[in-house]
């Protein structure tokens, strides 16, 4: 083990730094203000630094480690020369406070993020500001709220949820102040047109859904519950999580929604740094947009006198939506990820349906490859599909059920078993609505050849003793980590000596 | 396109094997009234030379702060941010990871966020921190939410918040969204003459869930009477304090004088200012809030050889599990630049941090000293400050900034922008990267500015 507060050199500091401007003055604090005690941090060198997280790092495992079928998350390759674009002075030392004439570049790239977005999702106006899809979900929710109390409509206090939705749905709409009505879904794990139609009413200010639903099923209905909704007076939000399966192809605007957010570390490669940072730009139609917070990134003819500072035929600028429900972000969002995500669609461009038939044929391809290896091994009868269906979308579920009953393996046993051969585990356990639930979604980014692999190895876990899969993972660096332990005896820091 | 699509040219093999036909097939679910008519209309693909060739064109078109003298901060600092700390967390280990759901494979990240929940605790002075929220708003945000959560019950003015009444516009913004669900009321504490928060005025919020008050405030200035705080506001009302990180090599640690939650933006700890994002916000409290704060929290455990391990702990709290009854809906976090706040802290040390902030003192006291003998220039606060400080020019504040962006230096921030009745002031910011010359630079541009508006006033 490495421990970071193991390291106490005497004088060691890992990085020298130039004297004080006035090496002659001592700085001056308030006499009350001066800092007594240090903060106990420890004491490296640069090389000791380097190897404590390099040796970090090597017990992590991320997409450039191998396959990770992690569904609802989006895993697909994160292309580096993004990485060295975020680098560049240009964005990396501006402040967004800067006048606009220092920003035409970067205005330039929020304008075409904006339009690419607004075009693939069918929307009239984005905002690049939420940093998270959380965020955007609260963003857009709260410009839901204020459109309705601009009209007078002041009663429509609730939002519709299915029950299969993220969970930042219902978490977002609390926190803007909404009621949540929530709704089942069919024995299929699709939306019940019934069960909406009985809740929609004066009282509803939006339905919140994601489709591709995350049982990786599109929605064919979803037109109809989108009138249902209008029909009610209501919104129709759309959760962009699983907008990986259907860019070029289809649109939220197409469906009938009014609003979406898109995450842009899940379809647009901003990469996921272990948690973060994300970014959830919104798209709204023309009535809703403007509540929007601002500023947007506008564009005009330019002056004669801004001709010399520009990057187009176009002079960039901020504008501010008319009724503005303020901001969510202090700045103008997470504009280092923005460039990013502008970087990877320029790749595509036009073809970015291309990327998302790929991930369509993956999903299904590596559906198909688990049943065909199973039933090679004689392992079919311990899973069944999470929810029946032709063809799936950009992901797909399996339920352990099966083998739950017939051999005591749970869905977490078959996660860990896959995590000893080399690979990050699916999502377990979501949507609740399938039982000893597996989630998988491969991404486009994924070969043929890893697929079939992946899908060998699913079979033999299953082949495994179940004694054996119970006492999985053996080969990582720690074995199954004891979660109950760590809530009743909590150490959420380094204990020192006072523990 | 087809560098990132491994299986581009394998489409058949792969359809015929699943008994499809065309890639049409994988869509017969979407009915056709909701289908796109043709292409996408968007400009074709490029290659990663041409995407390279365009962000170096487009970014190198924005004028970079390093590029001249610069004195633009409030809330975001100029900073040097060492090599290996870029080197590290590209790592593609780091990079490319989700969230730790499964910790038998991300015992890196996660023992990481501990080490970096220990540095920001010890850093604040309080025993608890949650390993990141969005950037100092949110996280200023969601600390007011919090106290109105842990205190309402109790509270004579529930329902309730102060803070200051200099706190930034888009920052007032944020909390005022992040607050409207909850029904809560943001009202203001005033500061004196001096920029000092007003003592009298604060008792006026003993009773009320929460105080926010900032150290050092948005105008630079060092205040010793937060010290008092607490003794006035009570143990019923929470006191909040925002930090510039930086800051706390050379002043006192709010946790050390009655703060019971610290918030702040961590971006001076490990991050470049990156035209405002990706940032990260520090959350850091006693006790009492633990089970009622947001955002994600690592715990040390053991695995079943009772061999140490780390996992995401009190998960109950969040929107996964507790859905709307959640204590924030906040998911995707900043973890990978709060992982470059704590290579930044762990490189620095206890030693380094003084040094830096020392630096950033020397810089800011220096900018002061020459600025108050500059002709037409008034330092507006008699006051300590930290990082930046307001003065007053001739004419107004816009004007005199786009003079000084004609001679190439960016001056500073509009006052005007923030508050009512300064659009005579600019807020100037010095960081450990501001050197002589530039302070130099800027003054003498400040004095030809007053002359000449002093020739056409």
């Amino acid at each position: 083990m490495s421990h970071l507060f193991n390291h106490n050199g005497a004088e060691n500091t890992g990085y020298s730094q130039p004297a004080p401007l006035s090496s002659d003055a001592e700085p001056v604090v308030p006499k009350g203000l001066i800092r007594k005690a240090s903060a106990r941090w420890p004491r490296l060198s640069e090389p000791e630094m380097v190897r404590h997280y390099t040796w970090l790092s090597k017990r992590n495992f991320g997409i450039d480690t191998g396959f990770y079928p992690l569904g609802s998350c989006t895993m697909k390759h994160n292309p580096r020369v993004n990485e060295v674009i975020a680098q560049l002075p240009g964005i990396a030392d501006i402040h967004p406070h800067q006048p606009e004439h220092h920003l035409q570049g970067l205005l330039s790239i929020f304008y075409e993020m904006q339009h690419m977005l607004e075009v693939c999702a069918g929307m009239d106006q984005v905002t690049l500001q939420p940093v998270a899809g959380a965020q955007g979900e609260f963003t857009a929710v709260r410009c839901i709220q204020e459109y309705f109390r601009l009209r007078g409509e002041d009663q429509r206090t609730k939002v519709i949820v299915p029950d299969s939705a993220h969970g930042t749905n219902p978490a977002s709409a609390a926190m803007s102040g909404f009621e949540i009505v929530e709704i089942p879904s069919l024995e299929d794990g699709r939306m019940d047109l019934e069960a909406l139609a009985a809740v929609a009413d004066e009282t509803t200010a939006a339905m919140m859904i994601t489709n591709p639903n995350t049982l990786g099923l599109f929605e064919a209905d979803i037109k109809a519950a989108s009138e249902i909704v209008h029909q009610a007076g209501g919104q129709m939000y759309y959760d962009g999580a699983n907008f990986n399966a259907i860019l070029g192809i289809t649109s939220p605007g197409l469906m009938g929604f009014d609003a979406v957010h898109f995450n842009l570390h899940k379809t647009f490669s901003q990469p996921h740094g272990g948690g973060g940072p994300g970014s959830g730009p919104i798209g709204v139609k023309a009535h809703l947009a403007p509540f929007l917070p601002g500023p947007l990134a506008a564009r005009r003819v330019p002056t004669a006198d801004e001709l010399a500072q520009t990057v187009d035929e176009h002079w960039y600028h901020w504008e501010q939506p008319e009724h503005s429900i303020g901001k969510v972000q202090q700045w103008h969002g997470n504009a280092g990820a923005v460039i990013r995500c502008w970087a990877y669609y320029r790749r595509y461009g036009s073809g970015l349906k291309t990327m998302s038939e790929h991930a369509v044929l993956n999903a299904n391809y590596l559906r198909h490859a688990i049943h065909r290896e199973a039933k090679k091994a004689g392992v079919d009868h311990l899973f069944v599909d999470g929810a029946e269906t032709d063809v799936a979308k950009h992901e797909f579920t399996l339920s352990m059920q099966p083998a739950k009953d017939a051999l005591g393996v749970s869905a977490m046993d078959v996660a860990k078993g896959l995590l000893d051969r080399g690979y990050m585990a699916p999502t377990v356990y979501f949507p609740l609505v399938v039982p000893e639930c597996m989630m998988i979604e491969p991404t486009e980014t994924e070969s043929k050849d890893t697929l079939d692999t992946f899908a060998e190895h699913f079979a033999q876990v299953l082949k495994t003793e179940p004694e054996a899969l119970h006492e999985a993972p053996i080969t990582t660096p720690v074995r199954r980590v004891d979660e109950v332990y760590a809530a009743r005896n909590l150490c959420l820091r380094h204990p020192y000596d006072d523990a | 396109m087809v560098d990132q699509l491994p299986n581009r040219g394998r489409e058949s093999e792969m359809l015929q094997e699943m008994g499809l036909q065309s890639m049409e097939d994988l869509f017969s679910d979407i009915p056709s009234d909701v289908r796109f008519k043709g292409a996408l209309p968007l400009p074709g693909p490029q290659s990663e030379e041409e995407i390279l060739h365009d962000a170096r064109r487009l970014l190198g078109s924005n004028t970079a702060m390093g590029s001249r003298p610069s004195f633009l901060g409030a809330g975001l600092y100029r900073n040097y941010v060492p090599a290996s700390v870029f080197q590290l967390v590209t790592r593609g280990e780091f990079l490319t990871a989700y969230t730790p759901y499964q910790p038998e494979v991300s015992q890196g990240m996660l023992q990481a966020m501990w080490e970096f929940q220990t540095l920001i605790s010890e850093l604040v002075g309080l025993p608890i921190a949650n390993l990141s929220l969005y950037d100092g708003s949110t996280a200023a945000a969601e600390a007011l939410t919090c106290a109105v959560r842990v205190h309402n019950r109790k509270a004579s003015q529930p329902d309730t918040v102060y803070v200051s009444a200099l706190t930034p516009p888009d920052k007032l913004s944020v909390m005022q969204n992040y607050c409207q669900g909850a029904e809560i009321d943001i009202r203001f504490i005033a500061h004196k003459e001096d920029g000092s928060l007003d003592l009298e005025a604060l008792k006026a919020a003993a009773g009320s869930c929460g105080v926010y008050l900032e150290q050092p405030n948005p105008l630079g200035v060092l205040d010793e009477g937060l010290t008092t705080v607490k003794e006035i506001i009570g143990s019923n009302t929470a006191l909040i304090v925002g930090v510039q990180p930086v800051s706390l090599g050379v002043v006192e640690a709010p946790g050390h004088y009655g703060a019971d939650i610290v918030v702040g933006e961590g971006q001076p700890l490990g991050s470049p200012v990156t035209g405002g994002g990706p940032l990260y916000g520090i959350f850091a409290c006693t006790k009492p809030y633990l089970r009622l704060m947001p955002g994600r929290i690592v715990g040390r455990s053991i695995d079943v050889d009772g061999k140490e391990a780390y996992c995401l702990t009190l998960s109950t709290r969040e929107q996964h599990i507790r859905r709307h009854r959640a204590t924030s809906n906040i998911c995707t976090n900043e973890t990978l630049i709060a992982l470059m706040g704590a290579m930044h802290m762990a490189l620095l040390g206890p030693d380094g941090l003084r040094d830096l902030a020392h630096r950033n003192m020397m810089a800011c006291q220096k900018a002061k000293e020459v600025l108050s003998e500059t002709p037409g220039v008034r330092v507006v606060h008699d006051a300590h400050h930290f990082n930046e400080f307001a003065i007053e020019v001739q004419g107004s504040a816009a004007d005199c900034l786009a003079y000084l962006d004609s001679n190439g230096i960016i001056g500073g921030l509009d006052l005007g922008r923030w508050y009512e009745g300064t659009t005579n002031q600019i807020l100037v910011t010095a960081t450990d990267q501001t050197t002589l010359l530039e302070i130099e630079a800027l003054s003498a541009q400040l004095a030809m500015w007053s002359s000449h508006s002093g020739v056409n006033a």
